[in-house]
């Protein structure tokens, strides 16, 4: 250590924060424009009202990527995703109105879940495939399940009737289940053996295995635990408006890489996976789609803005060779 | 090792002057549209550049009350669910809100409705979007507009080149009925007919009309549309009563069951089935341009469609390929749509309503909107130079804009909704009258 000096160690220290900086820089940059600027508008984020938006826009893919992280760690991911969220709330609606309840349909989702989450963790390792095909068959098997139930019932969505589902709707609930979730999620991610496990796996998996870490285990753990996390967000996407429709959970796979990515996480996994990236990436995501109609941007131009967003966080944050795309 | 830090630090700050300059330009400007600059561009240039009816419109607000004179979005926001996000129909509603809304006072909207209609995508893009100033909602989307009309119950909402579905047929899963209940709620213009069995009607004329003997039919799934499939059925009941008195050599004959689009285009080998290479015409009770159209062409260059099988279809793209393609020997021989002016409706009912003096009548049933049937090249030739339809020139409108101030009751307390509906019905609107 006396060989480095003050400013090398600052130098070093620089380096391996610069991911943090831009990332929460990203969040700090969007806070204060979106801060700053309406006001000039006649806009305020601050009211209440816009307060509860973000609140209600962010909740689902936060909910998701908190738990994605433990996927991602692995340096896997999965895309089955948001097919789960839609049968998941498809299941809750028909089943909430059936028995007059959510348990049955949780239950159930959280059933089915388990099953899915036991396949991705162990197909990839025992078929000696790529992770990701599992989750892509589980997409695919998903979405065609969605098409055929709506397709038979003759609708494109579906009510909940028989249950009161306006506590869904709350900004302080959502708040607080995101709360419960990061601390239950970071507790296990950075305090034990799944989460430790988890990192070790996704930085090199042959000395993990090396080291006696049983990666299948592991991995199905992971898978799990996502899984969980799913289905509590598939929970509020259902509750926003109490429906499900043939096209409910489209794309958040995308969402979650797209969060966890301006969040800061590395793709290909590892020790740098960390919780607050999926938090972090979450809210800007949804201060962007929040802030920028407020600054007089018209919404066809959102898609670009955060395009360009993106693609700074990623030139920041991802430019080591073969740490951009998962394993 | 310093210099990587140096690269990533100066891509850093690219990145931010990239940003900042983005958010800089499209926040700059003065909002007076949500579709951009070029359709703000487009929807202010008929009345700067045009004479005849774009001098008249100079000239209104001196002739009509002050208010018309009002600085664009003084008087709140029209904001505009949107079911589209391109293609020539939505330049026309763009152009058609931007120059109203100025005219009248207000500042035009766009929010893109989720593309699969699912209600929480759509509530989400309405909060995401919504400001302060927002008075007025139109939608072309049905889904969540109970929970958009709970979330926002101040807002004035109406309905637009939609059926509503969940709002006037609901179904035991779907039921956005409550919103009639609403005194905010002003009624909707359907796009097409309202009941599918006219718009099977429509259909049935026009293969009758043309004289084709093998028609095959092409729709969208009933669970998505259910008055597109009242339209197949209606057309086959027709074609059968047809046939029980018409000569052998005049029977239609209906060739296999009605082919159902999950929305994705028509794959080239459904020509491949049985008859399916034989065909008179094909009625795509559906988008068939983007949907029918560009298989039928692929089938005939490969040769298993015939080379002179038609298409009537719905829809209205400007795809100079597919124009050139209309009419006389042509591919496509008759389209139908519903004319962009009937986003008057929206616009007349909320202005009403926001200047608190209502139509005495006014019904919220949901109407039809007039049939905007191009089936001759002469016609197509109208409409892609005459006409606001094939332009986007708000100049052209069949329905002048004099004659919509004069729907207003801020400038006529004597208007009623039957005279809004009867002008929206009235023979002026269809393309015949683009011949005159």
């Amino acid at each position: 250590m006396s060989g480095i000096s003050k400013s090398g160690e600052k130098s070093l220290w620089l380096k391996g924060h610069l991911k943090d900086f831009a990332a929460y820089g990203g969040l700090i940059l969007c806070i204060i424009i979106f801060s700053v600027v309406p006001p000039f508008f006649g806009q305020n984020i601050w009211s209440a009202a816009k307060l509860s938006t973000l609140m209600s826009d962010v909740i689902v893919t936060a909910l998701m990527s908190v738990g994605a992280v433990f996927v991602y760690a692995l340096g896997n991911m999965d895309i089955s995703i948001g097919g789960q969220v839609g049968v998941y709330a498809t299941l809750m609606v028909l089943l909430g109105n059936n028995t007059g309840s959510l348990a049955a349909g949780i239950v159930l989702s959280l059933v089915i879940t388990v099953m899915i989450g036991i396949i991705n963790g162990v197909a990839g390792e025992k078929l000696n495939i790529h992770p990701i095909v599992p989750s892509l068959v589980f997409m695919m098997i998903l979405n065609g399940i969605r098409s055929i139930v709506y397709n038979k019932m003759g609708t494109r969505n579906m009510s909940l009737v028989s249950v009161d589902y306006s506590l869904f709707k709350q900004s302080w609930f959502m708040l607080l289940v995101l709360v419960l979730e990061v601390l239950v999620v970071g507790f296990l991610f950075n305090f034990t053996r799944f989460g430790k496990n988890a990192k070790a796996i996704g930085a090199n998996k042959t000395v993990a295995e090396q080291c006696g870490i049983n990666v299948v285990k592991y991995k199905v753990i992971c898978y799990v635990i996502t899984g969980i996390c799913v289905v509590l967000a598939a929970l509020f996407q259902m509750g926003y408006t109490g429906s499900a429709s043939d096209s409910t959970g489209t794309g958040f796979e995308m969402n979650v890489m797209v969060a966890l990515i301006l969040g800061g996480m590395r793709l290909s996994g590892g020790m740098g996976a960390k919780v607050s990236c999926a938090v972090v990436g979450a809210f800007t995501y949804s201060l962007l789609d929040v802030g920028l109609p407020l600054i007089g941007v018209p919404n066809n131009m959102t898609f670009l803005i955060k395009a360009i967003i993106f693609i700074a966080v990623v030139l920041i944050t991802c430019r080591q060779k073969k740490a951009v795309l998962p394993r | 090792m310093k210099k990587n830090v140096v690269k990533k630090l100066l891509a850093g700050a690219l990145a931010s002057a990239m940003i900042l300059g983005s958010l800089a330009g499209c926040g700059g400007g003065t909002g007076d549209n949500a579709g951009g600059q070029q359709t703000q561009e487009e929807g202010n240039a008929p009345s700067e550049e045009n004479g005849g009816a774009a001098g008249d419109e100079q000239q209104a607000p001196e002739e009509g009350n002050t208010d018309a004179q009002a600085p664009a979005g003084e008087g709140g926001t029209i904001m505009w669910l949107s079911n589209l996000q391109s293609g020539p129909q939505y330049e026309d509603y763009v152009a058609l809100g931007n120059m109203a809304c100025e005219k009248l006072g207000y500042k035009f909207e766009v929010v893109y409705g989720d593309m699969m209609n699912d209600p929480a995508g759509n509530l989400s893009a309405v909060k995401n979007a919504m400001t302060d100033d927002v008075k007025a909602l139109i939608v072309s989307q049905d889904g969540g507009i109970a929970d958009i009309m709970a979330e926002y119950p101040e807002l004035y909402v109406c309905g637009f080149a939609t059926d509503l579905g969940s709002v006037y047929s609901p179904n035991p899963y779907a039921d956005n009925s409550a919103v009639l209940e609403s005194d905010k709620f002003l009624g909707c213009i359907c796009d097409g007919f309202v009941h599918g069995e006219d718009t099977g009607k429509a259909y049935f004329d026009i293969v009758v009309e043309k004289g084709y003997k093998k028609v095959a039919q092409i729709t969208f799934p009933d669970y998505a549309y259910p008055q597109l499939k009242v339209a197949c059925d209606t057309f086959v009941s027709l074609v059968e009563e047809y046939n029980q008195t018409a000569a052998d050599a005049d029977k239609i004959e209906i060739v296999g069951e009605t082919k159902v689009l999950e929305f994705a285009p028509l794959d080239a080998s459904w020509f491949m089935e049985e008859g399916n290479s034989d065909l008179d015409c094909i009625v795509g009770v559906c988008a068939g341009q983007m949907f029918i159209y560009p298989a039928m062409k692929q089938a005939m260059g490969d040769g298993t469609c015939r080379q002179d099988t038609k298409l009537i279809t719905s829809g209205f793209e400007k795809d100079d390929a597919m124009i050139a393609d209309f009419g006389n020997d042509g591919t496509i021989q008759s389209l139908t749509f519903s004319p962009c002016e009937n986003m008057i409706f929206p616009l007349v009912l909320i202005d009403n309503a926001l200047t608190g003096n209502q139509y005495a009548d006014l019904d919220t049933a949901i109407i039809d909107s007039a049939k905007y049937v191009i089936d001759s090249a002469e016609d197509m030739n109208n409409v892609l130079t005459k006409s606001f339809n094939g332009t986007a020139d708000t100049s052209l409108m069949q329905i002048s804009w004099e004659e919509v101030e004069q729907l207003l009751t801020r400038n006529n307390p004597d208007a009623t909704y039957a005279d809004l509906v009867a002008k929206l019905h009235s023979e002026q609107i269809l393309v015949d009258a683009l011949a005159e």
